[in-house]
């Protein structure tokens, strides 16, 4: 019965930039249910839905280490570089990131404005 | 991406020697003995990842990539120092790590084991090694994180642009501020698997949703699941007749409306739910207007339940009016286009109709597509068809087509197609080719298939080809309860679902009065309500003034086909449980034999030996029982063996599921003791069967975690292994690359092979008897659905045998079928020894072996095909079961139902036989009743105490009178009477006649005249003396001196005159057919006891007259 409670979720994490939302199960470092994987900053978890085994987890997001909002781990969101940063503060402070998450950055933003991806075809 | 090659394979060929310890220079990442001591420190039972699992084989292929990719990278670019970042103010950024690293983007790490730690470990794998491992794993797991979460997000994303999105919040508005809402949307909109959700997200917890069928349950619940996120969990569940995923922890539920309504049935009040979705209320069947119905009445009653009505955009008024004018939310349409193309229809020849459908337009909608839309814009077509014959017709050119184009592959989907060949249409094509599904309308409404852009609905393509909503016709399933199923209707089983058939068995179980007058929401078309009425009365639930018979009753909360129901309860009265479980299971389920089996000879001949001449349920009898003992003694050859045969081994798993839930059933509706298992007694087998359990349970999740079912690409030719279902890959549980059959897997979890095969070996050990008191079961549990075989079928050929029903002439076997390759049993053979005891050497007075056969269904595709069929013994059980039994003067010549003519040789015979079966009749009966009143008594008092109310003396002597009854005596000739002959079948009402009285010979009532038939009533079935003919006149003349062997006495008298005083004679020895009730015992007065006054109007004379008497009087009149 023990791992029924776990699975069952505790709250809607929303992110608060893009709005996705999804019922979560544990915020921590710790993910239930495995021993041998800790996260490095407190995290939002769901049980892996998309898996039956019930030692998968999906990280849904965590709060930015500046700003202190709640952000998804989409890319459109949020980046992870030692902490959690979301994408609006990490533009205002691009010059103290490395080269490489600057480029990353402007890669995205490119990308964001020619969405591609399969047209959406389902009944 | 390269294909993961096996690891043995490239171990050996590569690499063949050992690597590490002794060279570590010469660490090889891709000998199979290094990843094996990696995956022993890293992916243990306990960790992330598990050796052996299809996510470790995923890994490596992962690492190889990886490794690719670096050595390009360090090969290119040279360490590079990133200029010192000054000092932040913000704390957050000012101690990030000085020099970038791809790891400090990961946020995860790995608890790995402490390879120094163990000191054999640690000799073995060198730290730089272990650290590169290492580094691996972090960015494969990030990798699947951002994977999945990419996943979620697509998820919400077309959630979110769904139609009924915008609506929402105002939905949830008005559902708070008004009990009932009508939430209006056509097909695309999102309605059933949106609603629910919102529902869920506001809070309320005890949700019923309802579905007009089964497979909507079972697809919704799936999909709800999955998109609220929580497949796996337990909230979402469905449940529908033997299945349910139901738990403590759902929070909404999909039902049928059949299961809701036997719940309302339990429980009037409802109390489990809190909010009540109808969905697809337009869909007007008797079923959902009925529950439309009980809940107007229902909501005064329950002010806090919450209703959602959700309707196609059609009829909208009406259901809100229903409701005192509920509240409308419309939603419009899908967003994203749906194209409809539009193929005129050439002029259909007039000539009778084709015996194939023409493929040519469908062929041409293919064309047209490729013509119009570039291969790189993806979305499939899917086709409806109106059944399995059209499907091939079309399957056949399009495949064709397909072949040369090789733009397509071409699935067909409808419910007679192996499981695994019917979900091959969830895979995805490959690029540049789309899939093209031709579907009965199984799949409208309840199937998801993702990716459709065109839909054909071949009902529609002489006007449009727009998809829409199409209203399941209430005549289809009126038509199914006669055993009738709808024109080539794939959904048979469904259609046939007891559910719907006892419609108006279950309204007057639930009080709600005559089905008649119930205040429906539209009056259903009389005709349905009167022929699902008559269908009771015909099976025998509802009796003659149309209240619940004690059969009825338990039949009402049983959620099983009406016929397999029978079957079940009268099995049980027999002592005949666990064969009847099993054959009541195979009868419930599709046919096992797959389309090869039926033209392979070499599966014919291994099937041979398990075929019984007594009909298909027994040899689908033997087929269970002989698998059951194939898997006890080595399941893995089950298989094989199934294969062998041409039977699809899914069948029989769903079987052996059925047969549990029956039994099930039984044991909740006391008709069966609890089950005496056998249980291993000492400690060391229980130990024993514990670790069994656990070793499967293993497996199991081993299987579940590599992903049970996951979507794969299909083959562009398809076509090249067309038919080919029963090849080892695509058959059964599809878990070969494995090496477990995960189908066996679960059977072992879930049943108790132990029991089950005891249960077949006991099916082997059925003494004749019991045989012959199974067929009976099954007769009169299939009963009415019988068919008479042709005269001339003895000078026909095999395949030409045909049959007629009352309503169905020139019906045939299905090539299945056990007598469609040996017809010859089914012909009445003459007496083998000359003429029998009784007969008078009449020839015309035929055989005494004349046989019907009773059928499980009527499968009308390109011929009207009778299914499962039982052959029984045609005189004595239309004796026992027929609902109508009418006879001539003299008994000597019989009308069962109306349409069959029974003609018996010998008159004498033919009155000990009806007297015999009456008394039959009777006995039984009030055996079921007090059976079923003891089971409901229990059931309600919950004693335990096992105070049977009925003997096993009584039910031995019964089953051996019936047995004994069963035996074929007196020659007679069978036939079905012509339609003039129908119409004239009675005499009609007779203004004046005298009552007989027929002490003894059918019991001791006093006997009423039939008012539209003439004749007397003996019994609600049985109508004596009604039938128009002329040798009637004169067969009561025939009589001869005769002396009574017990008193004495001597007079000239009938044969009926006869038997009466010989029942009647104080003298006479009891036998053991006057066991039932003691008919109090009338003193004979005379030989004349059929005499009776009679004052004749014409000629103003009275007389004392036998009613022949009467006749021949009269007729000197005309
Ligand atoms: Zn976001
Ligand atoms: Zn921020």
């Amino acid at each position: 019965m023990a791992s029924e409670t776990e699975g069952m979720p505790q709250g809607v994490f929303q992110c608060q930039l893009c709005a996705v939302s999804a019922p979560y199960s544990y915020v921590g470092q710790k993910p239930p249910n495995t021993r041998s994987v800790v996260l490095l900053e407190e995290c939002y978890i769901l049980k892996d839905p998309f898996t039956a085994d019930r030692g998968r987890f999906l990280v849904l997001g965590s709060r930015c280490s500046i700003c202190g909002r709640l952000v998804c781990v989409g890319p459109d969101c949020s980046l992870f570089y030692s902490k959690r940063f979301c994408l609006p503060c990490v533009r205002e402070n691009m010059n103290a990131f490395p080269q490489e998450i600057r480029q990353d950055v402007e890669k995205r933003k490119a990308l964001a404005k020619t969405p591609c991806g399969e047209p959406g075809s389902r009944t | 991406m390269p294909p993961p090659r096996t690891r043995e394979g490239r171990g050996h060929r590569e690499h063949p020697r050992a690597p590490c310890e002794e060279a570590p220079e010469r660490w090889d990442w891709n000998h199979p003995d290094t990843r094996r001591l990696m995956e022993d420190a890293f992916f243990r039972d306990e960790d992330y990842i598990r050796q052996g699992s299809e996510e470790c084989q995923k890994f490596w292929a992962f690492f190889e990539r990886l490794q690719r990719f670096q050595s390009l990278k360090t090969a290119r670019k040279e360490e590079e120092k990133d200029p010192e970042p000054c000092k932040h103010s913000i704390p957050a950024l000012a101690d990030l790590p000085r020099t970038y690293d791809p790891r400090y983007r990961i946020n995860l790490s790995i608890l790995g084991p402490d390879p120094w730690g163990s000191r054999e470990l640690g000799r073995r794998l060198p730290p730089e090694r272990v650290s590169e491992f290492r580094r691996a794993l972090l960015h494969y797991l990030d990798f699947g994180q951002k994977q999945a979460f990419g996943r979620l997000a697509k998820l919400q994303r077309e959630r979110v642009a769904l139609p009924i999105a915008q609506y929402r919040k105002r939905i949830l508005r008005t559902l708070r501020e008004h009990q009932v809402v009508v939430v209006a949307g056509d097909t695309g909109c999102g309605k059933s698997t949106q609603v629910p959700q919102y529902v869920l997200a506001a809070g309320f917890s005890h949700v019923a949703c309802t579905q007009p069928r089964r497979i909507a349950c079972i697809s919704l619940a799936k999909r709800v699941g999955f998109e609220s996120l929580s497949q796996y969990g337990s909230q979402v569940g469905y449940q529908i007749r033997f299945e349910s995923t139901r738990s403590a922890a759902t929070k909404i539920v999909f039902l049928t409306v059949g299961l809701l309504l036997r719940q309302i049935q339990r429980e009037p009040s409802l109390p489990q739910y809190q909010v009540l979705i109808v969905d697809e209320v337009h869909e007007r069947h008797l079923h959902n207007d009925f529950l439309l119905g009980v809940l107007q009445r229902l909501l005064p009653r329950r002010p806090d339940l919450k209703v959602i009505l959700m309707s196609a955009t059609i009829n909208i008024t009406l259901f809100s009016s229903y409701f005192g004018g509920a509240p409308v939310v419309q939603v419009p349409g899908r967003l994203f286009p749906i194209t409809v193309v539009y193929q005129p229809l050439e002029a259909e020849p007039t000539t009778a109709r084709p015996e194939k459908l023409d493929p040519q337009p469908f062929l041409r909608v293919l064309e047209a597509i490729d013509k119009k839309y570039p291969p790189e814009e993806r979305g499939d077509l899917l086709v409806f068809l109106s059944g399995v014959a059209e499907i091939s017709a079309v399957l056949e050119a399009a495949q064709t087509y397909a072949s040369h184009t090789q733009r397509w592959v071409v699935l067909p989907l409808h419910s007679t197609l192996a499981v695994a060949d019917q979900d091959k249409v969830f895979d995805v094509a490959p690029p540049g080719v789309r899939k093209c599904i031709l579907s009965t309308n199984i799949a409208e409404t309840s199937v998801t298939i993702d990716g459709i852009r065109f839909v054909v609905d071949s009902a529609s393509l002489s006007d449009s080809l727009l998809i829409f909503p199409r209203h399941q016709s209430f005549s289809v399933w009126a038509g199914c309860t006669c055993g009738q199923p709808a024109p080539s209707d794939s959904n048979t089983c469904e259609s046939r679902n007891s559910a719907e058939a006892l419609l108006p068995g279950l309204m007057k179980s639930m009080d709600v009065g005559d089905p008649r007058t119930f205040p429906f929401i539209e009056p259903p078309p009389a005709a349905s309500l009167e022929t699902a009425i008559l269908y009771l009365r015909d099976q025998g639930a509802l009796d003659s003034t149309e209240s619940l018979t004690p059969i009825g009753s338990l039949l009402a909360q049983l959620p099983v086909d009406v016929v397999i129901g029978k079957m079940l309860i009268l099995g049980s009265v027999f002592h005949l449980t666990e064969p009847v479980l099993t054959i009541a299971a195979a009868l419930s389920v599709q046919s096992p034999f797959t389309r090869s089996a039926q033209s392979n000879p070499e599966c014919a001949a291994a099937r041979r030996p398990l075929e019984s001449d007594q009909g298909d349920p027994f040899t689908l009898f033997n087929i269970f029982n002989s698998w059951v003992q194939v898997k006890s003694e080595r399941s893995s050859d089950s298989r094989k063996w199934c294969r062998r045969r041409g039977i699809e081994e899914q069948r029989l798993y769903e079987m052996a599921n059925l047969r549990r839930q029956f039994k099930d059933l039984l044991e909740d509706h006391g008709l069966l003791a609890g089950a005496q298992a056998p249980r291993p007694g000492d400690s060391h087998g229980r130990l024993r069967e514990r670790r069994e359990r656990q070793a499967l349970l293993q497996l199991k999740r081993q299987h579940e975690e590599g992903g049970a079912r996951r979507r794969k690409v299909l083959r562009l030719r398809e076509e090249q292994e067309g038919g080919s279902s029963d090849e080892d890959a695509a058959s059964g549980g599809r878990a070969a690359g494995h090496g477990v059959d995960i189908q066996d897997v679960k059977f072992k979890l879930r049943h108790n092979l132990e029991q089950l095969q005891a249960a077949a070996t006991s099916a082997q050990d059925l003494t004749r008897d019991q045989m012959a008191l199974l067929e009976l079961v099954l007769g009169r549990g299939l009963y009415p659905q019988l068919a008479v075989p042709d005269p001339f079928n003895s000078g026909r050929k095999d395949s030409d045998q045909i049959f007629h029903t009352q309503t169905k002439q020139g019906t045939v076997l299905h090539p299945t079928c056990v007598f469609a390759s040996s017809p010859e049993v089914l012909h009445a053979q003459k007496p083998e020894n000359g003429p029998g005891p009784g007969s008078r050497g009449d020839k015309d007075k035929g055989s005494s072996r004349h046989q019907l056969l009773v059928f499980v269904s009527l499968l009308e595709t390109n011929k009207p095909y009778l299914v499962n069929c039982v052959r029984i013994p045609a005189l004595q059980s239309l004796l026992l079961f027929s609902r109508s039994l009418d006879t001539s003067g003299d008994c000597s010549r019989l009308v069962a139902d109306g349409w069959l003519e029974l003609q018996l040789a010998d008159a004498e015979s033919a009155v000990r036989l009806l007297a015999a079966a009456l008394q039959l009749r009777a006995h039984w009966e009030s055996i079921l009743d007090r059976q079923l009143a003891h089971c409901t008594k229990r059931r309600l008092e919950e004693e335990e105490e096992e105070a049977l109310t009925v003997s096993h003396k009584e039910v031995a002597a019964l089953s051996r009178d019936l047995l004994q009854f069963m035996v074929p005596k007196i020659p007679y000739s069978l036939r079905r009477l012509t339609g003039l002959e129908v119409q004239n079948l009675y005499v009609g009402p007779q203004t004046i006649m005298a009552t007989p009285s027929l002490p003894g010979v059918f019991g001791s009532s006093t006997l009423s005249p039939h008012p539209t038939k003439g004749g007397f009533i003996v019994t609600d079935f049985l109508t004596y003396n009604c039938l128009t003919s002329d040798t009637d006149l004169y067969s009561d003349c025939l009589r001869t001196f005769w002396t009574c062997p017990h008193c004495g006495l001597h007079m000239p008298l009938t044969p009926l005159e006869r038997i009466a005083h010989e029942n009647t004679c104080p003298d006479a020895p009891r036998d053991s057919l006057a066991g039932a009730e003691e008919a109090a015992p009338e003193p004979v007065q005379k030989a004349s006891a059929l005499q009776r006054p009679y004052r004749c109007e014409t000629c103003q004379k009275d007389f004392v007259f036998t009613p022949t008497e009467v006749l021949r009087h009269r007729k000197q009149h005309v």
